[in-house]
């Protein structure tokens, strides 16, 4: 690379002298289209200091021979008919700049895919077309105009939102590499949905076993400022300098002192069903600690049930616990932003999937996690609904608002394993118990998944391949389900004591909210989406903010721990460098043309554009360079730089010649 | 003090005003008493020169309102462009109403600061055929001509004998004379998004000629409204059923007769000779720039996309000027017919206009200048 | 050019991201197609400007197209949206206008609808071949 000081200060009103360069990329191009005639024909344009073919322009060869044209002709343009701007664009950018002249100055033309290679049995016509295509280039090439990238300072603290496992580990990451992160949870712990599972696929961990340890690594971490229950409330700024103010519900305790013994929680007598981590199977009091792994372990009030009555001030014996606390503010400055608000599990009752909300021994399957966990509201022990009795024959119907084009038509992909994970729970706990899953498809990929199957298999769960039709109830309260196995034809009607609904995930509303703060783009299932489906996966179209885990869609354990380290590590990116460097390609307003109609503000997606005093003025770091507010612009002051309105007319004029009557 | 929706007969209480103005002198008197008790810095009236030209004046002078009452018919000048960055008060034709909200929802107005008395309007006269329709079919000559009223569907004139002269508007503009085209098939009639909407229609009995309708629009309305009878310059009293049915009645006929002649004035050109019609239209455009400078929707500075084109145009077989035009007006084009009547090469520009705008707004059901919340549908916001 | 067979000439905006890409995965397949498209790029098909899109036919474009990502894959939001916006209005004026309404397309092009994007041009080539030069061609011009 080339010092910034030696790069040529190029002013649009110096005269172009561009150098036109025709590449034949071996046979590729030179096969078809007569590239010593392109060149020759763009020899003849206005402006043209010297017009080449190349070998191959990209190689080092034909690099330094652009780069050494740049000074025998002291060229202030250069134009490349190849390939395609697509993947060769940022190789000749760098080359002029390495040539002395802003990168910007440098104009593509794709005689390739969109000549040579399409035109590949009328050399003719071909070489007709690739002389058309390069005066295009060149009427363009004349008005380009060089561009400077700004850099902006960057804000060397992280925001996380959401603490489920991937917010802690991207919490942990960012932390662990030296900056400060605010973790922000809305609920009164941390530790998210993998909290309330009992065990994890494919190993049978224990689930609060592997995450409590986490958790508590989270709070201790001195980098990480930890804000339970409490939400976002307004976020503004761009990359590097963010503004977040965050809300803290008050608990109604004193975190300071708290210390978690629980003797408030024993001394109140309001009992209410606890939907906040055992899916309103057990009970919770109005004052209660979320659960015994909890982090921070600390008490907190349901102010909505509370009665006042004051026992469990009587009992604290720290005097926590603060009936007056309203709730705070902080305002928050940070660089970067990692959203993990993770999601909802769909809930099967507004549409009594399978008779869920109708008969009572259909259960989803996290209200199964709560049953088999040990330390859930039976103590491990399982039970169905109706008679609190061990259940004999258990079934498992999959896909349950998953792909369902009347539900969500995505997979939830977690769902086939966590089924055959509790199936072989059941099994192993009761040896003698019947289980079924009933299925579409089972989708086990990765380490030991398949494995996992096939053990269950062995294990003698019986699988019925087929989404049943119709569940009932009998007399008894058992479950039946009638369903076609549609690998044998034969139909089942099977008498269950619990039929378990596999639900997958969904977007949830909190998310949502999130999403709406931010203006993170929303995929069409809902959930937040990345910028590229393959290459940019946790980052979003908006610089400085990236998502991860089951927020950017449904996803198991390890991959939303891989997401969390990888928003940690593209987010530290921008706090490592302590700066951003925007866009070259943004929108300019001429000022004094813009009559301040404002027509333009609503149009940019990434919020850049204000009016203030009457006038126009642009955010630059959070322009992405669309051009779209330059199309509503009335007056034409507004203008997308490297795509103005006068570079645009002259390569469409250019299309076209006069060729008599 | 009155209420918002209510519907009244007012008329000045000041005899000169009563008398000077078209029907009871209520509007000049409201903006006169917006005026005086300083909510406005300015009012907008049309200082009379002839007849045939009246030129639009911001004034602080109270006096030069109450003498300014009175309708001219012959001229149709919009007053839009006259609100704008000031705070101010002004009589308004639902086309000048239209123009300032078109211009509120792009930040030349500020609707808070600009009080409107909208004045309920059957059509306009251009200057330049009404003087020839008075040779042709009154057989007067347009200098002695003193004054002219509405009355009954009859265009009447006066001269300066004492002399009236009476002919239907029908007839007249069976001869091509009468109302300016756009205003005959114009949709509004009554300004309902001005702040207070005025006008004769629904005046009968004893009141009839020394009164107005008035219908409280908004709370801007109602403050103009009750700042007047407070200042004792009006007087005001409910409409009655009656009244109410009448003015509803004119209204809805008006409108049907609109229909009429839109179908009439924008007759379908067969698709093969559309093109023609359009390249022949404006082949004659000098590229003035004339209509683009008295639009009242247009916000542009002197630069703007349209006049690019000016220049560049050189081989092209159409004007791009026009065609940018209609591509960022046709959403907001309220039909004043202003281009028209400025066009030195006699184009027809407002006719054109509506040929593009009228299916595009009505497919979309949008009414441009009605409601400020609805921003124009080129532009619109999504969600 | 006597004896050859009159070409049309197509002005395509297409968007950086979708569009220009699926004509680059069309010559990558090597999708044989007339001669007769000329593409303008742009990043998005939210910067393609009715303007532009009519200058293309007063300068003498035989038709020109609309191009961009599928409605929901827009790289800055939802571009394409209100491209659509536009370009709703802009068909409706081409009508209003008695241009023949094939002279205008919209057509939304993945990178990776190599296939899709050559039988676009193939199909419009061979309907304006049919309809013949654009009656707002300049005279002389090609």
């Amino acid at each position: 690379m080339v010092k910034e000081s030696s790069v040529k200060e190029t002013e649009a009103a110096d005269t172009p002298r561009i150098g036109v360069f025709v590449c034949e990329c071996g046979v590729n191009i030179g096969g078809v289209v007569n590239c010593r005639a392109v060149a020759d024909y763009a020899s003849t344009l206005p402006n043209v200091a010297t017009s080449v073919v190349n070998k191959y322009a990209c190689s080092d060869a034909g690099q330094s021979e652009i780069k050494q044209a740049i000074k025998d002709h002291d060229l202030n343009r250069v134009l490349v008919a190849s390939c395609t701007p697509k993947t060769h664009e940022p190789i000749f950018r760098a080359c002029v700049e390495e040539g002395g002249l802003n990168p910007y100055l440098f104009e593509f033309v794709n005689i390739r895919e969109h000549c040579s290679w399409i035109h590949m049995q009328d050399k003719e016509n071909a070489t007709k077309k690739a002389s058309e295509l390069v005066r295009m280039g060149v009427s363009r090439a004349q008005l380009l105009e060089p561009l400077q990238s700004t850099v902006v300072p960057v804000t060397n603290k992280a925001l996380v939102i959401g603490a489920g496992v991937a917010g802690m580990q991207a919490a942990l990451d960012i932390a662990d590499m030296g900056y400060k992160v605010y973790l922000v949870e809305k609920n009164p712990s941390i530790g998210g949905k993998m909290a309330q599972l009992d065990k994890t696929f494919p190993t049978n961990d224990c689930s609060i076993c592997i995450l409590g340890p986490k958790m508590v690594e989270v709070s201790r971490n001195r980098n990480i400022q930890l804000m339970t229950y409490s939400e976002v409330e307004e976020v503004e700024g761009y990359v590097g300098n963010f503004r977040a103010r965050v809300r803290h519900k008050s608990r109604f305790v004193d975190v300071t002192t708290c210390t978690g013994c629980g003797s408030c929680v024993q001394k109140c007598p309001i009992e209410v069903p606890d939907f906040e981590f055992n899916e309103g199977i057990g009970t919770r009091k109005a004052i209660y600690v979320p659960f015994p792994q909890a982090v921070p372990l600390r008490a907190v009030v349901d102010r909505s049930v509370c009665i006042d009555c004051g026992a469990c001030i009587k009992a604290c014996q720290s005097h926590s616990i603060k009936m007056e606390q309203e709730e705070t503010f902080s305002d928050l400055e940070v660089g970067v932003i990692v959203v993990t608000t993770g999601y909802d599990i769909y809930d099967p009752e507004p549409a009594n999937d399978f008779g869920y909300g109708i008969y009572d021994n259909v259960i989803t399957g996290m209200e199964l996690e709560r049953l088999l966990n040990a330390s859930g509201p039976t103590m491990g022990k399982l039970v169905r609904p109706s008679d609190v009795k061990p259940p004999k024959r258990v079934g498992f119907i999959q896909c349950v608002g998953s792909r369902d084009k009347k539900r969500n038509r995505y997979c939830s992909g977690f769902c086939c394993m966590y089924a055959l994970k509790d199936a072989q729970l059941i099994k192993e706990k009761y040896p003698d118990s019947e289980v079924y899953i009933m299925y579409m498809d089972i989708r086990a990929p990765f380490r030991n998944y398949e494995e996992f199957y096939d053990r269950a298999r062995d294990m003698g769960i019986k699988f019925i391949r087929g989404k049943p039709g119709k569940v009932s109830e009998d007399r008894d309260n058992s479950v039946i389900v009638r369903v076609e196995d549609t690998l044998t034809n034969n139909i089942y009607n099977l008498e269950l004591d619990l039929l378990v609904l596999s639900v997958g995930a969904v977007a949830s509303e909190s998310s949502e909210r999130v999403r709406q703060l931010l203006k993170v783009s929303r995929a069409a299932d809902g959930f937040m989406m990345e910028a590229h489906p393959k290459l940019k996966p946790v980052d979003t179209t908006l610089d400085g903010i990236f998502i991860g885990g089951v927020t950017q869609g449904p996803k198991d354990i390890p991959y939303s721990v891989s997401q969390g380290s990888a928003c940690a590590a593209r987010a530290t990116r921008y706090l490592a460098q302590g700066k951003a460097t925007t866009e070259g390609i943004t929108v300019e307003v001429d000022e004094d043309i813009c009559v301040g109609c404002g027509i333009c503000v609503p149009m940019c997606p990434f919020q850049a554009l204000s009016l203030a005093d009457g006038k126009l003025a642009i955010i630059k770091a959070l322009c992405k360079g669309c051009g779209t507010c330059a199309v509503a612009c009335p007056t034409g002051a507004l203008q997308q730089s490297h795509f103005k309105n006068q570079q645009l007319f002259a390569q469409v004029r250019s299309v076209f010649t006069f060729e008599g009557e | 003090m009155v209420g918002i929706g209510d519907k009244l007969l007012g008329y000045a209480t000041n005899p000169d005003v009563r008398n000077r103005g078209a029907s009871g002198g209520l509007v000049t008197a409201v903006l006169a008493a917006a005026l005086e008790k300083g909510m406005v810095e300015g009012v907008v009236v049309l200082k009379r020169i002839d007849e045939y030209e009246a030129i639009p004046v911001i004034t602080d002078d109270v006096q030069e309102v109450l003498a300014s009452g009175g309708s001219m018919h012959a001229v149709p000048v919009n007053l839009t462009k006259h609100a704008v960055g000031r705070k101010i008060a002004m009589p308004g034709k639902p086309c000048d109403v239209r123009g300032v909200i078109e211009q509120a929802k792009r930040n030349g107005v500020d609707l808070e600061n600009t009080y409107i008395v909208g004045l309920n309007c059957g059509g306009s006269m251009h200057p330049v055929v009404t003087r020839e329709m008075l040779i042709r079919m009154y057989e007067i000559d347009p200098e002695d001509v003193v004054g002219e009223e509405i009355e009954k569907g009859k265009l009447i004139f006066k001269t300066k004998d004492g002399e009236e002269k009476a002919i239907s508007i029908d007839e007249l503009e069976e001869a091509g004379y009468g109302r300016r085209e756009n205003c005959r098939y114009c949709t509004i009639k009554i300004p309902t998004n001005a702040d207070l909407a005025c006008g004769n229609w629904g005046v009968i009995g004893e009141l009839a000629g020394s009164a107005t309708f008035c219908e409280v629009m908004n709370e801007k309305g109602k403050r103009l409204l009750d700042n007047a009878i407070e200042a004792g310059f009006i007087e005001v009293q409910p409409a009655d059923e009656k009244s109410i049915a009448i003015r509803n009645k004119v209204n809805s006929a008006m409108l049907k007769l609109g229909d009429e002649w839109k179908g009439r004035l924008l007759t379908e050109i067969h698709d093969q000779e559309r093109l023609t019609y359009y390249i022949e239209q404006f082949a004659d455009c000098i590229d003035c720039g004339a209509c683009r400078e008295v639009c009242p929707v247009c916000t542009c500075g002197e630069d703007s996309k349209c006049t690019m084109f000016h220049s560049l145009a050189d081989n092209y077989k159409m004007s791009m000027y026009h065609m940018v035009r209609l591509l960022h007006l046709s959403d907001s084009c309220i039909g004043c017919g202003q281009c028209s009547d400025i066009c030195p090469v006699d184009i027809p520009v407002t006719t054109i206009f509506r040929r593009f705008a009228d299916p595009a707004q009505k497919k979309r059901d949008y009414s441009p200048g009605m409601d400020l919340q609805r921003p124009p549908f080129l532009e619109l916001m999504l969600k | 050019m006597a004896g050859t067979e009159w070409e049309p000439k197509i002005v395509a905006f297409c968007c950086n991201w979708c569009s220009y890409g699926g004509a680059d995965t069309a010559g990558m397949g090597r999708f044989q197609q007339p001669s007769s498209l000329r593409i303008i790029r742009v990043m998005c098909s939210g910067r393609i400007d009715p303007m532009h899109v009519f200058n293309a036919f007063l300068e003498g474009a035989d038709a020109v197209l609309v191009t961009g990502c599928h409605l929901g894959d827009c790289h800055y939001v939802n571009g394409n949206y209100k491209a659509q916006v536009r370009y709703q209005f802009l068909e409706e004026m081409v009508r209003e206008l008695g241009l023949e309404p094939e002279r205008l397309q919209l057509n939304w092009i993945s990178a990776s609808e190599g296939e899709k994007f050559a039988n676009f041009i193939r199909d419009v080539t061979a309907q304006i071949k049919q309809l013949g030069p654009s009656p707002l061609k300049p005279e002389g011009v090609n």
